[in-house]
C-alpha cells in the first residue's frame, strides 16, 4: 500500500492526527485549563472566594454533618427504577468520605447509602453529598456548578459524553493516535534536532506554519508522550476492563484475600458499634508519617461500614510535596481507633504507576511547574491547530482548482475546534456572571451557554470558510477572534460589576485565584485581537500575491532545505 | 489517497486488530505472572503500564508491513491465541 516506511507513517501522520485532532485539541486545551481548575471554581462561585482551608475536625464538626446526610433525590428516582418499585425507609450508610487538596477552601462530603431491596445487586446503592465552608461548618449550597473541576475538568477526559462510557473511548483513542503522531512524525521529520531552533515566520505562510508545527511538537515532545500514556494507563480500568470480564474470579480473590491478609473487613458484620474518636486517629497516622520522614496533611479520610463492629477509617496523606501519587494510607478500627494495618511503601512496578498518575493528575504544590504543565498543553494546542492550517494551506490551491471542498471543510472544524473552542469556554463564564443568582437549575444553563456558543461558533465557521473554495483566507478565523476577545474583556468586567473583585483589589489582596483567572483571560482576549488584526491584514495582502504567483505549493516533507541551513548541518 | 478496500481493512486491523493483540497480551501477561508468584494487583499495573506501548507498536506496525494478510493473521490470530490460552491458564490456576 505504501511505497516506503517513512511514507506510511506520513500517511498515519496526517489522516489520524486530521480526524483525531479535533478531540486532541479539546482533550489539550481543557488538561490545561484543568490545571487550575478549582481557581476556575472560585471564579465562578464569589461566595467560596476565601482561602484555601486544612482539614477540619471530624469529631466536633465532620460527624454530625455527615449524620444529617441524605441520599440524593435524583439518584433515588433512579433506584426505584431499578428496583421496580418503592424503596425500603431504612437506607443504611455504607461509608462516608472526605477530600480536600492544598487548593480547596471548600469541603466536599460523600456518603454512600445501601439500596437493600435489590435482588439483582445486592451492592447496590446510592449517593449523597454537601459542600461546606470549612471555617465556620457552614452548609453552603450543592447547586452552583463547578465550571472548573465539574465541568471543565471532565470535558478533559470524558467530552461529558457519559453514554456507554463513550466519550472515554473517543479520547483514549484519541491518545493512542497522539503517541502515534510523535512517533510518526519523528520518522517524517529526520532533523528533528533542528526543529527545535527553527522557525521562520516571516517565510511564506504554509512554511511557517510548519515550522511552527514542528518546533512546537518536538520542544514538548516528551510532556506529549508521557502525558498521552499516562492518560491511557490512568483510565485502563474502563479501556481494558479484565477485572470484570475475563479475569474475575482472579481479581476477586486478590481484593478478599488482600482485605483479610489487611485485617480489613470486606463486609460488615451486622452489628452495630459506636465510631471511636477520628481526630485521635488522624493525630496517629500524622505521627506515624512524620516518623517515616514525611509529615503530612489528611488529603481523603475514608469510614467504611459505618456504625458497624465491622467498621475501619482510612487516612490518607495528601500529595502536596511530591510528584508521585502516595497515599501512605493509615487504616484504624472504627470501634476501638486501634491501628488495624498500616501501608507498606510502594512495590517498584506500583511506584512507577503511582509516579506517572501523580505527574498527570498534578496535586502537587508548585505553581511554577503548574504553570509549565499549562505551557506544555498550549504547546500541544498549538501543535495541533498548526497541523490543521498547514493541512489547509497545502491543499487548498489544488482544491480551489479541482472545484472540491475538502479543504473548506477542514478549515471549518478547525476554525470551530480553535477559536469556537475558545468561545464556548468564555461564554460559560460570561454566562455564569449574568445569570440571575436563584435561577432554577443554573448550572444546566451555563452548561446551555457553552454548547450553544460552540454550536453556533460551528454555524459561523461553516458560512465564513466559503472563501476557502477559492484558495483565499476564511474570514472566520478574524471574525471568531474577535468574538474571543469581546467575550473575554466581557468577562473580566462582568465579573468585576457582580463581585466588586476587580483586578487591583485582587492582586493588591494577592488572592491569585481570581487575578490569576482574570489575567489569563485578559491575555487572552489581547493575543486574539492582534491575531485578529494580523488576519485582517494578511487577508488583504494575499489575494494580491496570488495573482503575482509568488505562492508555489510545495511537498508535505521538507521542501528543498535554504542553502545557509544545508551547510549548517 | 481515495478510500478503497485495503485502507479500510489496514485501519480495521491496526484498531480493531491491535486491541485484540493487547487484550491477549494483558490477559496472558497478568495469568502468566500469577503462575510465577506475582500478587494480581501487580501483575495487572504492570501489563496496563505495557498495554498501551504494545498497542502503539501494533498500531503503526499495521501501517509499516507490507503484507495485509500478515498484519491481520499476526494481531487478530496472536491476540485470539493470547486470549484462548490466558482463558485457559485461567480455569486451571483457579
Amino acid at each position: 500500500m505504501f511505497q516506503s516506511f517513512r511514507l506510511s507513517m506520513t500517511w498515519v501522520h496526517t489522516w489520524f492526527g486530521l480526524v483525531l485532532g479535533y478531540v486532541l485539541m479539546v482533550a489539550f486545551f481543557f488538561g490545561s485549563l484543568s490545571v487550575f481548575d478549582r481557581e476556575i471554581d472560585r471564579w465562578t462561585i464569589p461566595e467560596t472566594r476565601f482561602p484555601a482551608q486544612p482539614m477540619p475536625s471530624f469529631d466536633a464538626m465532620l460527624k454530625p454533618i455527615f449524620e444529617r446526610l441524605q441520599p440524593e433525590e435524583e439518584e433515588l428516582e433512579e433506584a426505584r427504577a431499578r428496583v421496580g418499585g418503592p424503596l425500603p425507609d431504612a437506607k443504611p450508610v455504607m461509608n462516608w468520605s472526605v477530600y480536600t487538596t492544598h487548593r480547596d477552601p471548600v469541603l466536599e462530603l460523600y456518603a454512600e447509602f445501601a439500596i437493600t431491596n435489590n435482588p439483582k445487586d445486592p451492592d447496590d446503592h446510592v449517593h449523597g453529598h454537601a459542600t461546606i465552608d470549612p471555617r465556620s461548618g457552614r452548609l453552603l449550597p450543592n447547586d452552583p456548578l463547578k465550571v472548573g473541576s465539574e465541568f471543565f475538568y471532565p470535558m478533559h477526559y470524558s467530552l461529558h459524553l457519559e453514554w456507554m462510557e463513550l466519550g472515554y473511548w473517543i479520547v483514549g483513542f484519541a491518545a493512542l493516535v497522539m503517541l502515534a503522531a510523535l512517533v510518526s512524525g519523528v520518522v517524517m521529520h529526520r532533523r528533528i534536532f533542528r526543529e527545535l531552533f527553527t522557525f521562520r515566520p516571516k517565510k511564506q505562510e504554509q512554511r511557517s506554519v510548519l515550522d511552527l508545527h514542528n518546533l512546537t511538537g518536538v520542544v514538548a515532545l516528551p510532556f506529549h508522550f508521557v502525558f498521552a500514556l499516562s492518560g491511557l494507563t490512568i483510565f485502563a480500568g474502563v479501556y481494558l476492563p479484565v477485572d470484570e470480564t475475563m479475569l474475575k474470579p482472579q481479581a476477586q480473590a486478590h481484593a478478599m484475600q488482600e482485605a483479610k491478609a489487611r485485617g480489613l473487613a470486606f463486609r460488615p458484620a451486622g452489628v452495630p458499634a459506636p465510631l471511636a474518636s477520628v481526630d485521635a486517629m488522624v493525630a496517629e497516622a500524622k505521627r506515624r508519617w512524620a516518623a517515616r520522614g514525611m509529615p503530612g496533611e489528611v488529603g481523603f479520610l475514608w469510614v467504611h461500614h459505618v456504625g458497624d463492629a465491622n467498621s475501619y477509617v482510612s487516612i490518607y496523606r495528601a500529595g502536596s510535596d511530591r510528584v508521585t501519587l502516595v497515599g501512605q494510607a493509615v487504616h484504624f478500627a472504627g470501634p476501638t481507633g486501634r491501628v488495624i494495618f498500616e501501608e507498606p511503601p510502594p512495590t517498584a512496578v506500583s511506584g512507577i504507576n503511582d509516579f506517572l498518575t501523580g505527574l498527570h493528575l498534578q496535586h502537587f504544590r508548585h505553581w511554577l511547574l503548574r504553570w509549565f504543565y499549562v505551557l506544555g498543553g498550549l504547546a500541544g494546542c498549538a501543535c495541533i491547530a498548526t497541523g490543521f492550517i498547514f493541512f489547509v494551506e497545502k491543499r487548498k490551491r489544488q482544491h480551489a482548482a479541482q472545484g472540491v471542498s475538502g479543504a473548506r471543510w477542514v478549515d471549518a472544524m478547525a476554525v470551530t475546534t480553535v477559536t469556537g473552542m475558545l468561545i464556548a469556554a468564555l461564554a460559560i463564564l460570561v454566562a455564569n456572571r449574568v445569570l440571575p443568582a436563584g435561577l432554577a437549575h443554573r448550572g444546566e444553563w451555563e452548561k446551555a451557554a457553552f454548547w450553544g456558543a460552540w454550536l453556533l461558533a460551528f454555524a459561523h465557521a461553516l458560512w465564513r470558510t466559503s472563501p476557502v473554495r477559492q484558495a483565499r483566507l476564511a474570514p472566520a478565523w478574524a471574525e471568531q477572534c474577535w468574538a474571543i476577545t469581546t467575550l473575554g474583556v466581557a468577562a473580566v468586567l462582568l465579573n468585576w460589576i457582580t463581585t466588586g473583585d476587580h483586578l487591583l483589589r485582587t492582586i493588591g489582596n494577592r488572592y491569585w485565584p481570581v487575578a490569576g483567572v482574570d489575567l489569563f483571560i485578559l491575555a487572552s482576549a489581547a493575543l486574539a485581537a492582534l491575531a485578529a488584526a494580523k488576519l485582517v491584514r494578511r487577508g488583504r495582502e494575499v489575494p494580491a500575491a496570488v495573482a503575482s504567483g509568488e505562492d508555489s505549493p510545495t511537498g508535505d516533507v521538507e521542501p528543498a532545505a535554504p542553502q545557509a541551513a544545508r551547510v549548517a548541518s | 489517497m481515495a478510500i478503497s478496500l485495503p485502507v479500510v481493512s489496514r485501519v480495521a486491523a491496526s484498531l480493531l486488530g491491535g486491541y485484540a493483540f493487547v487484550w491477549g497480551f494483558v490477559t496472558l501477561g497478568i495469568m502468566l505472572l500469577l503462575a510465577a508468584g506475582m500478587p494480581y494487583e501487580e501483575a495487572q499495573t504492570l501489563l496496563y503500564l505495557l498495554a498501551f506501548l504494545v498497542f502503539l507498536a501494533c498500531f503503526l506496525w499495521a501501517f509499516a508491513a507490507t503484507s495485509l494478510a500478515r498484519v491481520w493473521a499476526v494481531l487478530a490470530g496472536g491476540g485470539a491465541a493470547m486470549t484462548l490460552a490466558a482463558w485457559l491458564l485461567s480455569r486451571a490456576v483457579q
